[in-house]
């Protein structure tokens, strides 16, 4: 019975799309095209989509009869392409009586709906009070126009909703604090460990998960919708002669508000922090979709200051042979040597192995002395495993060669190891 | 108020050579796409490639309007490495303002 309700509620989703476009700037239907599949992705069924070119309604965001327009295909929500402010959805929801959402708010609640770990569920909360804040002072400030202090007034206790959400915000940020430096010791545990990290990032449903699934059989969940991956996930391969931890990440989207960008800055962190960046996009597109995803996934890389090597792979290759390299050359300002792969195939995976062996920074030799003690023994045990040892000799002290991580070699500093 | 020019050699992911730097002052009582377009023009006089700038710098105008008011090849940055090239340029600039701002300063303090 339960489930038959779910299933008539997921049925009932129904949703009219409004965009509004710039008078100034050329037509974009990429843009809309995106917003039903974001649309579809939470589940609504799309009734209608309706564009606008006009300059920016200060009421409503778009004009009136197009809301009316909207509303004439009873939707149950009416769904924004550009952001509307806590003004707009006040007069929106007042005057019109109907359900609004803009663009970022859907993809919150895309995010509610998958967040399945604590720290994505966290995140998600931070995101989605993040935005509602402003608004609920806003909601505040008009419901109070006008009115005087005293009996009848609107009072303390709502004004305190505001400060419980920069209360349960500042705690959110305190939990997330703590996962992050989690998520940093954890980093440096690894490198510590010999592995060189590499991050897969890109827009989102360019098949990174299934790019990981490749090469690791992973069996991470992967699917053709976007947003299927909200939480970092990682997994050991050997490429080359090095053994690489490859994560997974959440995908980006053009116009990633920034808000989200600090929400999911313990996420993007893994992206930051890597050794190198896999940047996954999908070949399959268009030319110009494609660029456009290249040039948002760069922008996106930018605003959480990454700073690691990047190789650009083209994901879905075996959906297109002939036209390949006019789409490389239509992005080869953005990607000049991009490799070519196919997750779902297996082709050019080979290629991206060696390519990821070259483009990591090589390992360096170091030569280290070791005391015979018990720990300079168990260190010389570990070394074996984390780092290529070159040669030993038993001398007055242990002499170790080695290559490996810097990381790793400070490690042994704690156990009594000095460099020579 | 001071424009500056990084005149770069650029892969996507980072700057692969600085050619040279440049810094144009210019005092002016307003200030209007024009004047912002004749300071771009002066600081990449006789430069090669592509001028790459911010939007709010030209006031969001199109690529192809922006670049048409310029007069040669121009595109808003995309890649990290415009990005970084664009920040630099931004922080020279702003040293140079303060720079000439703070020396005129001393200068007058002497006297």
């Amino acid at each position: 019975m339960g489930e038959k309700n779910i299933t008539m509620e997921i049925k009932d989703k129904t949703a009219v799309l409004l965009m509004r476009e710039n008078p100034n700037q050329a037509p974009d239907p990429y843009k809309m095209e995106e917003l039903k599949g974001l649309a579809a992705a939470a589940g609504y069924r799309v009734l209608a989509e309706i564009t606008q070119r006009r300059g920016r309604d200060h009421r409503y965001q778009l004009g009136r009869g197009k809301i009316e327009e909207a509303l004439s295909y009873n939707p149950n929500k009416l769904i924004f392409y550009n952001p509307l402010s806590p003004g707009q959805v006040f007069n929106i929801r007042s005057e019109f009586s109907a359900q609004i959402i803009d663009k970022f708010n859907l993809i919150l609640e895309i995010f509610a709906q998958r967040a399945s770990t604590r720290e994505a569920k966290l995140q998600v909360e931070l995101a989605r009070l993040s935005y509602d804040a402003p608004h609920v002072k806003n909601a505040l400030s008009l419901k109070k126009l006008g009115e005087q202090p005293g009996f009848r007034g609107a009072g303390a206790y709502e004004q305190s909703m505001y400060h419980d959400i920069r209360g349960r915000m500042a705690k959110i940020r305190a939990a997330l604090k703590d996962v992050e430096m989690m998520s940093e010791d954890r980093r440096q545990r690894r490198r510590e460990l010999g592995f060189d990290l590499v991050a897969l990032a890109g827009y989102t449903n360019a098949g990174k998960s299934t790019l990981l699934n490749a090469l690791t059989n992973a069996g991470v969940e992967a699917k053709d919708q976007p947003f299927t991956t909200l939480s970092p996930t990682t997994r050991a391969v050997e490429m080359k002669g090095r053994r690489v931890l490859l994560t997974d990440t959440v995908g980006f989207i053009d116009d990633l508000p920034h808000f989200l960008i600090k929400a999911f800055r313990s996420t993007l962190s893994e992206i930051s922090q890597a050794d190198l960046v896999l940047l996954v996009a999908d070949m399959s597109d268009t030319p110009e979709t494609m660029r456009r995803k290249l040039v948002a996934s760069h922008k996106a890389l930018w605003d959480c200051s990454c700073s690691s090597p990047i190789i650009t792979v083209l994901n879905k290759a075996d959906r297109l042979s002939e036209e390949a390299s006019a789409r490389q050359e239509a992005i080869r300002d953005l990607a000049p040597s991009p490799v070519l792969v196919s997750a779902s195939t297996g082709l050019g995976l080979e290629d991206l192995a060696e390519r990821i062996g070259q483009r990591l920074q090589p390992l360096k030799e170091y030569q280290i002395c070791l005391p015979y003690t018990s720990q300079g023994l168990a260190e010389l045990s570990r070394l074996y495993d984390t780092a290529d040892l070159l040669h030993v000799s038993y001398e007055d002290e242990l002499v170790v060669h080695l290559r490996g991580r810097e990381e790793t070699v400070a490690r042994a500093g704690l156990a009594g190891a000095r460099r020579l | 108020m001071v424009c500056a020019a990084v005149s770069a050699r650029v892969s996507p992911e980072c700057i692969e050579k600085i050619h040279s730097v440049r810094l144009i002052p210019k005092i002016a009582k307003t200030v209007d796409i024009n004047t912002v377009a004749d300071l771009i023009n002066a600081a990449a006089l006789c430069l090669p490639g592509k001028v790459v700038a911010e939007p709010g710098d030209l006031y969001n105008l199109e690529t192809w309007r922006a670049s048409s008011i310029l007069g040669r090849e121009f595109k808003y940055p995309e890649t990290l490495a415009e990005r970084t090239a664009v920040e630099l340029a931004h922080h020279i600039s702003l040293a140079g303002r303060r720079l000439i701002i703070n020396g005129r300063k001393e200068y007058h303090d002497g006297d």
